[in-house]
């Protein structure tokens, strides 16, 4: 799946450049491209967008619209980053560095993700 | 260490060495200061139950963590399950407060006697108390403090701790805790990995916010000079974030694996 514009024009990704910025100064995903090609990969692992990675771990409720982190998403969603982490080198360093890009780049957009240790 | 440093150096400590083994004799004191603190009415509300994190199976560890503290549960090599038992003042029935008249600790210059204990203080006051709605509350408040008193040991013993929560019905199929018990909170024991300073003292509400004189709404008033004198006695130490905090973190998240 290819994505439909260039990935860091996506909203969901400005606010993990933002994020990384505010929190380690810098421009992080500049200065380290590898971050986004990660994210490019789980894209194309997942089949969604960032934007929609993102949506897919909150919901609206029914009687409010008012939107919340979904418990069972959030746990889909992890289910799937290790499933890209075991298909992108699992505990070596390289699938370790990618779980943590992709946990880093929902983290930064507010979806609670603590995969823990490897 | 004295002690305005050791509560002034104290933090919540979220990132332990996973691997680095505590000493067992060091647990014991943690809670042999548990044991010793203030209890109303000589109860002893709180239970504490210690379990290596390597001897948890690994789907009932998974089960534990709770959403924000998974990974402060992961990395903590002991956890220290903390717990009401709300039985406890039916089954003594004023026994440990008559210990203390025993033992001198309550007077007659007090109206203390074996006799009040048993026909005034057991029979109208604490065992009507168990049937009351703030009950948990009032024996919690204890638990607090005798938990309180074991987290600065582990710092006073060189070591890092943090309260979190657990799922508690992992835990009881887990540790075997009785129906009655009510869980309060668990402390993760380990090595640090950060340092001393763990990024400088937190930040916290003005004094003038939470403490009060005579009335409601009166703060109690701060003398500037008791503050420098609890700076100079190392009670305040220097706020975070300091230097260094950031680059300490993502050191310590590479090292890990851990998201920055």
């Amino acid at each position: 799946m290819g994505l439909a514009k260039p990935i860091a024009d996506y909203e969901s990704v400005a606010s993990w450049a933002r994020g990384l910025r505010e929190q380690w100064g810098g421009d992080p995903l500049a200065d380290d491209p590898s971050k986004l090609e990660t994210l490019a990969a789980f894209c194309e692992f997942t089949g969604k967008d960032p934007d929609e990675i993102v949506a897919f771990c909150f919901l609206r409720k029914k009687a409010t619209g008012e939107k919340f982190g979904s418990v069972k998403r959030r746990e889909e969603m992890a289910a799937l980053i290790k499933q890209f982490r075991a298909a992108s080198g699992g505990a070596s360093m390289q699938g370790r560095r990618r779980q943590s890009d992709v946990c880093s780049f929902l983290i930064h957009n507010g979806v609670l993700m603590q995969l823990g240790v490897i | 260490m004295e002690y305005k440093e050791l509560i002034g150096i104290r933090r919540s400590i979220r990132y332990f060495d996973p691997e680095r083994p505590v000493e067992r004799e060091k647990i014991q004191k943690i809670l042999e200061a548990m044991r010793i603190a203030s209890c109303a009415v000589n109860a002893h509300w709180n239970q504490a139950i210690v379990v290596n994190r390597a001897d948890i199976p690994p789907e009932i560890l998974e089960e534990l963590k709770m959403p924000v503290a998974a990974l402060v549960q992961e990395l903590a090599p002991v956890h220290i399950y903390c717990y009401l038992d709300p039985t406890v003042v039916r089954r003594n029935k004023g026994k440990r407060l008559k210990e203390l008249v025993d033992a001198g600790a309550l007077n007659p210059t007090h109206g203390w006697s074996h006799k009040f204990v048993d026909e005034f203080v057991y029979p109208q006051v604490l065992e009507p108390l168990t049937t009351n709605p703030g009950y948990p509350i009032v024996a919690a408040f204890d638990c607090g403090g005798a938990g309180t008193q074991g987290l600065l040991m582990a710092f006073e013993l060189g070591l890092g701790a943090c309260w979190t929560a657990f799922n508690t019905e992992a835990a009881k199929k887990l540790l075997g805790v009785p129906d009655e018990w009510i869980p309060l909170y668990c402390m993760n024991v380990g090595y640090s990995m950060e340092s001393r300073e763990a990024g400088g003292q937190r930040p916290r509400p003005p004094f003038e916010e939470l403490y009060h004189e005579g009335r409601y709404g009166n703060p109690f008033r701060r003398d500037p000079a008791v503050v420098k004198d609890l700076e100079r006695e190392k009670m305040f130490t220097a706020p975070a974030p300091l230097p260094g905090r950031k680059e300490e973190i993502r050191q310590i998240a590479r090292k890990l694996g851990l998201p920055e």
